[in-house]
């Protein structure tokens, strides 16, 4: 799953001839100047600026403004690009043509286990929600790609007639070719407008994602996935992404300001039971982080430096299951070397490590573990008799 | 009895090292319940026509790799399976081959990463197939006590703890393959274990689903109750809640959720594996799939930790209507142990192994080389030379900074000698035809011998003798050099003479004589018989193979040592002629015509062959 950019987005598709309104990004105020000369609809247009970055709720945050001449566009991205948003700071702005319109639809296309579903209707815009029963869907099963024809028929059933259904419908068709050939897995343009003297039509705003596992096959992304939890990703997540992105097996992590218990667990399936149990005695997580694949050690270990070094943090939960491949006695010694790092740096003050795991030479790992209590570290050492969650109830009752 | 995998399962697996590794973890199932390799072949083009060596227990078995699957089957009919470990981006077109062999019927894909669109179009394909499509990111399948699909159930150890040697009545169905393993255990732990555990694996859209082996489970008489590990995200675990409550179902289903935790996190927040992803309004949530669960029957724990209690659960409930009779005890002992490697068993001290080689001079098992037990950094800090090394590795001793000296010496008026000597001539004609260094000089080495260089040991080796048997009779020891031996090794030279004497046999007499306290009663022996020698005949001096022979006897160098000191002297001239004539970039040599003194036969007709 990779959210992508407006920016991205556009591009994807001009390239699939989805009509979308005149844009340009830019990172320097005084380029947008430079491109005014350059470009008259830039000139004549009312013109939209947005923060582009990957930050929610960018309109209650003042970074979105609308219906600017050149002038003031230019005066409205050299007041966005710099200003900082919690840890973010922000680089670009897309600036783009507010095209006059008439009506805004709602132009949807999900993927699902059998291929996709196209959503429209002719009531789009910021109500969408309250028209939601106005959404037609069509089923597209995998391969099955549908002919304009009966794309122009879907368009009628939602509603449109005579030359704006074909237009629709073709618009649809497109957006099928753009969803499949580009990977994607959603795309959700709202609205799509149309200004009906001169019959155009334009996507004024999008939102895509596309499966990042497939870039091995698509030479012109240029774009990297943003970060989909709402806000960009810190420093520490993304010198964890950078070292995943390195490596053999995996490392992932998380940050959730204000929570107690930190996570150093692994396996995809077993870190979310961990989540879920101190959520469940009540307690709030700092994290969410993950090893699995047989992770180098010090890849390992660079996820526990990270770990440690979470604000305000009670406990450690080194969670796992009973692991088939991943050796426990390597991916320890990486976690045993985090810890003595950490705590040669100041950290680990008052935290107490709770430790549950089995696996290929468990027996070593744990007990080399288990050793780092003779260095003064607060740490419990649980094998796989111990029920794998339970070790989060431990440190909960401690 | 099990699904999926039974002793009947022949596979091949499709991918480089990844590949490799399941196969042998495979092979220690094989092992364990005692049935022949399961895997067949290999398929992985890189490494067409190799053997891979896989152990079953202590029994090394040779399993071929073909350069494509149609090839692999034709020479092994009976595969009925296969297993997926290639790289993202050839995974498709792998899986896609093998769904479309007729004599496969299951593919299980470990590969992660792989694009989504990938994943349904090969889910599409195996259904119109009739066939299973189990993956991406799946660890594999275990069918207890018959087949093991994979790197499922770890190490060795806990393919015992788990009970997987033998069928219980469980079966299991993950997301996970982490999970898959602790379900397992836990099914062995808290019931009799199980009869077969499928990971499907976390990805969005998998090949299968809950339902496809619930069906399966549901037509195996030996299970008797099915364990899901689910997650948030996606739909398969409300389907599995609707096809349980459908109608009366003969197994009972217990079912745990993950992702519970995504209710107080911040929206948008996602974690764990690519399909554990709730949708919008709240489909998909933990919290509604253990709702849905648990109104359709199954038994639902609020949380893993409560999984325990519930197989325990059912396992006496069916223990109880008698739907299953206690499992007799096993006596771990009767299992089979994997052999251990030789040099685990040495450490435990239970196996003797006689050495192959024996060595008395240096050892690198530490930290750094040692010779004769003094570290080599130890030995260049303390001030010792290479000829300090050459005493140790050849003699075993530390010579005296006289006796170094002497060593030093030696080796410096021997290291070359022009080319026009053999073993010079032979470096230099392997340089100008092309050829490295090692080889030339190598060239130049098998020259050494009787007439050239490898006379040292000889000549040492009999005036050592002669000192010792004929002491003060050099005309008896001449006599019996002439009955048993013939020319004295040693003694004369092709030019030199008493009149034109070998100006380095003078220098290295005069040296040791008289600037070493050396004794030297082997070379004082050799000049002596130089003295009667001569005076036979002018040429029959000590030569410089005789002298060098006597000094080092004289320095108590092994006699099997004494031809070595021409051979690393000449080698240090042989590498620099090789050195010189490559720098050069000297041509070919051809001997010309005129250098040969062609005596052959008249040219004539070659007769009928009889």
């Amino acid at each position: 799953m990779a959210k992508i950019l407006e920016g991205p987005a556009m591009k994807l598709f001009n390239k699939w001839g989805i009509p979308v309104p005149n844009y340009v990004v830019i990172m320097d105020p005084n380029r947008l100047e430079q491109l005014g000369e350059a470009n008259k609809w830039l000139r004549e247009s009312k013109l939209v600026v947005k923060a582009h970055e990957a930050i929610g709720g960018r309109f209650k945050l003042g970074l979105v403004k609308l219906g600017l001449n050149l002038e003031e566009a230019v005066a409205a991205s050299r007041e966005m690009i710099g200003r900082e948003i919690g840890t973010a700071v922000i680089r670009q702005v897309i600036v783009a043509e507010m095209l006059e319109h008439d009506e805004e639809y709602y132009l949807c296309i999900n993927g699902n286990r059998d291929g996709a579903e196209v959503l429209l209707s002719n009531r789009g815009g910021v109500d969408i929600e309250e028209n939601w029963d106005t959404v037609r869907r069509l089923f597209i099963p995998i391969d099955e790609n549908p002919s304009v024809e009966r794309l122009t028929e879907f368009a009628g059933e939602a509603g449109f007639t005579g030359e704006i259904a074909e237009r629709v419908g073709k618009i649809v068709s497109r957006l099928v070719l753009c969803f499949d050939n580009e990977d994607a897995q959603s795309i959700e343009i709202n609205p799509l407008v149309i200004r009906k003297s001169d019959m155009r039509f334009a996507a004024l705003d999008a939102v895509m994602n596309v499966d990042y596992d497939a870039r091995f096959r698509h030479a012109d992304w240029d774009f990297k996935p943003v970060s989909e939890i709402g806000r960009p990703f810190t420093e520490a997540e993304l010198q964890i992404m950078e070292i995943d992105a390195r490596i053999k097996g995996s490392v992932k992590f998380v940050e959730v300001p204000g929570g107690e218990i930190a996570l150093l667990t692994a396996g995809g399936g077993a870190s979310v039971f961990y989540s879920d149990a101190v959520v469940a005695r009540g307690g709030t997580i700092a994290n969410y982080a993950e090893y699995s694949g047989d992770p180098s050690d010090w890849a390992v270990e660079a996820l526990t430096e990270t770990v440690c070094a979470l604000p305000n943090i009670k406990h450690i939960i080194v969670g796992g299951a009973i692991a088939n491949f991943t050796d426990v006695k390597a991916t320890f010694n990486g976690i045993i070397n985090g810890f003595r790092e950490s705590k040669s740096k100041g950290y680990l003050e008052n935290v107490k490590i709770w430790v549950r795991r089995g696996g290929p030479n468990e027996n070593q790992g744990l007990a080399a573990i288990r050793k780092l209590q003779d260095e003064g570290f607060d740490i419990h050492v649980y094998d796989r008799s111990m029920p794998m969650t339970d070790i989060v109830d431990l440190a909960l009752n401690s | 009895m099990s699904i999926l995998a039974n002793r009947d399962t022949q596979v091949v697996i499709i991918g480089g090292v990844a590949g490799l590794n399941a196969a042998r973890r495979m092979a220690q199932f094989d092992f364990l319940i005692n049935r022949p390799l399961s895997v067949k072949a290999f398929v992985y083009p890189p490494e067409e026509g190799q053997q891979k060596e896989i152990y079953r227990g202590g029994e090394l078995k040779n399993v071929p790799v073909y350069s494509s699957l149609e090839d692999a089957l034709a020479e092994n009919p009976g595969i009925n399976t296969a297993l997926i470990y290639i790289g993202a981006n050839r995974a498709y077109q792998a899986a896609k081959e093998a769904l479309e062999a007729s004599s496969i019927k299951l593919v299980s894909m470990i590969t992660e990463g792989v694009p989504e669109k990938d994943a349904k179009r090969l889910r599409k394909l195996a259904i119109e197939a009739g066939k299973l499509f189990n993956g991406p990111s799946s660890i594999g399948i275990m069918s207890a006590g018959e087949c093991r699909l994979g790197v499922i159930g770890g190490e060795f150890k806990n393919l015992k703890l788990c009970n997987l040697y033998r069928s219980g009545s469980f079966g299991v169905i993950t997301k996970s393959g982490g999970l898959s393993n602790e379900a397992m255990w836990l099914c062995a732990q808290n019931g009799n274990g199980i009869t077969t555990a499928v990971a499907i694996g976390g990805d969005a859209y998998p090949g299968t689903d809950f339902v496809t082996y619930l069906e399966m489970f549901e037509k195996d008489p030996e299970t008797k109750a099915v364990v899901i590990v689910g997650e948030v995200g996606g739909t398969l675990e409300d389907e599995a809640a609707e096809w349980l409550a459908a109608e009366k179902r003969r197994i009972r289903l217990v079912a745990t959720i993950g992702g519970t935790c995504q209710e107080v996190l911040p929206q948008g927040m996602k974690f764990g594996h690519a399909g554990a992803k709730e949708g919008k309004k709240g489909v998909g949530s933990a919290r509604a799939k253990m709702n849905a669960l648990r109104d359709a029957g199954a038994l639902v724990p609020d949380t893993f930790g409560g999984l325990s209690k519930c197989i325990k659960q059912v396992y006496e409930e069916l223990l109880a209507d008698g739907s299953i009779k206690p499992e007799p005890e096993i006596d771990e002992a009767l299992l089979p142990e994997l052999p251990l490697k030789v040099q685990e068993i040495m450490k435990q001290g239970e196996v003797i192994v006689e050495p192959l080689i024996r060595t008395t001079i240096s050892d690198d098992r530490g930290e750094e080389p040692r010779y004769v037990g003094y570290a080599a950094s130890e030995l260049c800090e303390k001030g010792y030379g290479i000829e300090d090394v050459l005493s140790l590795l050849w003699s075993k001793k530390l010579p005296s900074r006289e006796e170094s000296e002497i060593i030093k010496r030696i080796i410096m008026i021997s290291a070359d000698h022009g080319p026009a000597v053999s073993g010079a001539f032979g470096a230099i004609i392997g340089a100008c035809a092309g050829i490295d260094l090692p080889q030339a000089v190598s060239a130049g080495m098998t020259m050494i011998g009787p007439r050239f260089g490898g006379a040292v040991t000889n000549a040492g080796k009999y005036f050592k003798y002669g000192v010792k048997e004929y002491p003060n009779d050099i005309a008896g020891f001449l006599s019996w050099m002439k009955q048993n031996v013939g020319p004295v090794p040693g003694i004369g030279h092709r030019v030199k003479s008493v009149k034109n004497p070998d100006k380095r046999v003078k220098y290295l007499v005069d040296y040791v004589k008289n600037h070493t306290s050396l004794h030297t009663p082997c070379l004082d022996y050799a000049l002596e018989v130089e003295k009667i020698t001569t005076s036979k005949k002018d040429n029959l001096i000590l030569n410089v193979d005789g002298t060098i022979g006597c000094i080092l006897v004289d320095l108590d160098f092994p006699e099997q040592s004494l031809n070595g000191f021409f051979v690393l002297a000449r080698t240090i001239g042989m590498i620099g002629h090789w050195i010189d004539q490559t720098t050069q970039g000297s041509k070919l040599i051809r001997l010309y015509d005129y250098l040969i003194n062609y005596a052959v036969k008249e040219e004539r007709e070659v007769p009928v062959k009889k």
